[in-house]
């Protein structure tokens, strides 16, 4: 479903990508962890090309995205996006941050939109704050939010750009329920996060990043009791 | 010493009519001068380099300039090319354009300063740049052009008084043209300056009692 060929991504002078292949099938979790600066949000932000890669190819589909000829808006309506830090819209209530995309961008009908963004806040328990702002919603909520106006756009495939680094403590199991229960009705997923009990609970496969390259990849099983790579050891050395 | 305000009531009319002008010039200019000054903006941050670079250059050239000159070559340069206005059209044209340049840089600050996260966001949608720009961006934006945009009006109403170099009409000409006839400049000139001071006092205050406003309904 989606294909990652030799991804290279330079920033300047900084080589923060240096050559990432990998593919995600249908209805698979993949889960992308590694330590800070690794690479690993620069992997999921060409995959809706936020970043342009220096070098490679990325195919959703079978389409090739990263091409002049390609329609970007089309392609990134099947790719929905969850941020680190929500980048929910201020000045919209809960229900018009989720509807605003469906309607100006497939022209749904207002009515229609809102049938579906209800839906979506009950699935993502936040029914009761269908009016109110961003602002008046705790962290977890935001983010929940953050992922009923992704789905919105019923993509094909959900990117989520450590979701819970940004959120207390308290509210992590929250917003990573919401994503089990994706998970679990099949929802193709491509997650970049720190929660390895996450990663072991939910990934079909586990892939380690670290300076720009995959280092190790595997279900987490293998990943995680029998890592084969010292960086991979190292990095878990540090961290459990 | 001799002050005497005795013979200023009968040229009330005058007064009134240069108050009228100035508020006129000055709203008229502030409105083309935000017009042309989102044009401007959104010259400076296209992409396109050659159109950016326009942006830019008017920006610096109308900001490095004075005023003074800017008026001075539309009123007496241009005509020396054919190029002829009436006075009233002059001080139009000349603050617009002036106003413009500061507008501009109003603007895209106020656009820049939205959190960038918020395009991010939009495009990941599927949203179009400038379905971003329009739905999302500015509508945060404005929160931030309009209390400085509010104060450019402002600077404006005391600045619009060097249009009475070129004879127009304005508030400061009717205290000149007073003097003339009463051979008194001291008191016209007191007078027109508390009215420009009372007149920037209430528009400033009116400002802030707005832009508390828009705090208030601040829902970041």
């Amino acid at each position: 479903m989606i294909r990652v060929d030799n991804l290279h991504k330079n920033f300047g002078n900084l080589e923060v990508l240096k050559g990432v292949s990998l593919e995600v099938k249908k209805g698979e979790v993949l889960v992308i962890i590694g330590p800070s600066g690794s690479g690993k949000s620069t992997i999921l932000r060409c995959i809706n090309l936020l970043e342009e890669p220096t070098k490679g190819d990325i195919y959703i589909e079978g389409e090739k995205i990263n091409d002049k000829k390609a329609d970007i808006n089309k392609i990134r309506q099947k790719v929905g996006m969850v941020f680190q830090h929500f980048n929910l819209f201020p000045n919209m209530t809960a229900i018009d941050n989720i509807t605003l995309a469906p309607v100006k961008v497939k022209k749904i009908d207002k009515k229609d939109a809102e049938d579906i963004a209800i839906n979506l806040l009950k699935k993502v328990g936040l029914e009761d704050k269908r009016d109110s702002y961003p602002v008046k919603l705790s962290g977890g909520q935001k983010q929940r939010l953050a992922i009923a106006r992704a789905l919105a756009m019923q993509p094909d495939v959900m990117l989520f750009d450590e979701p819970t680094s940004a959120l207390d403590p308290e509210m992590v199991k929250e917003v990573l329920n919401v994503m089990k229960e994706l998970a679990n009705e099949g929802m193709t997923m491509i997650v970049v996060t720190h929660e390895m009990g996450f990663a072991r609970e939910v990934a079909d496969r586990v892939i380690f990043v670290d300076d720009g390259m995959i280092v190790e990849e595997g279900t987490p099983k293998e990943v995680f009791e029998n890592p084969k790579n010292p960086r991979t050891k190292e990095f878990f050395s540090k961290i459990l | 010493m001799n002050l005497d305000f005795s013979s200023m009531p009968q040229y009330t009319q005058l007064f009134i009519n240069g108050i009228i002008m100035t508020i006129e010039l000055t709203l008229i200019s502030v409105a083309i001068g935000a017009v042309l000054g989102l044009i401007v903006a959104l010259m400076k941050m296209s992409s396109v380099k050659v159109i950016s670079f326009i942006g830019s250059a008017y920006v610096e050239i109308i900001r490095g300039t004075p005023l003074l000159v800017q008026i001075l070559i539309i009123y007496n340069g241009l005509p020396q090319f054919g190029i002829k206005f009436p006075g009233f059209v002059v001080g139009i044209i000349a603050l617009s354009m002036n106003s413009a340049g500061y507008v501009a840089e109003i603007i895209r600050s106020g656009i820049q300063a939205v959190d960038p996260g918020q395009m991010e966001a939009s495009r990941s949608l599927g949203m179009s740049h400038s379905m971003a720009m329009r739905y999302v961006i500015i509508p945060q934006a404005i929160k931030n052009i309009l209390p400085a945009l509010g104060n450019e009006f402002v600077v404006m109403l005391k600045e619009s008084s060097i249009v009475s170099v070129i004879g127009f009409a304005d508030l400061t000409r009717q205290a000149e043209i007073i003097s003339s006839v009463t051979y008194r400049a001291f008191e016209p000139l007191i007078i027109i300056a508390a009215i420009y001071f009372i007149m920037t006092l209430v528009f400033s205050r009116l400002l802030s009692k707005f832009e508390r406003r828009l705090r208030s309904g601040d829902t970041r």
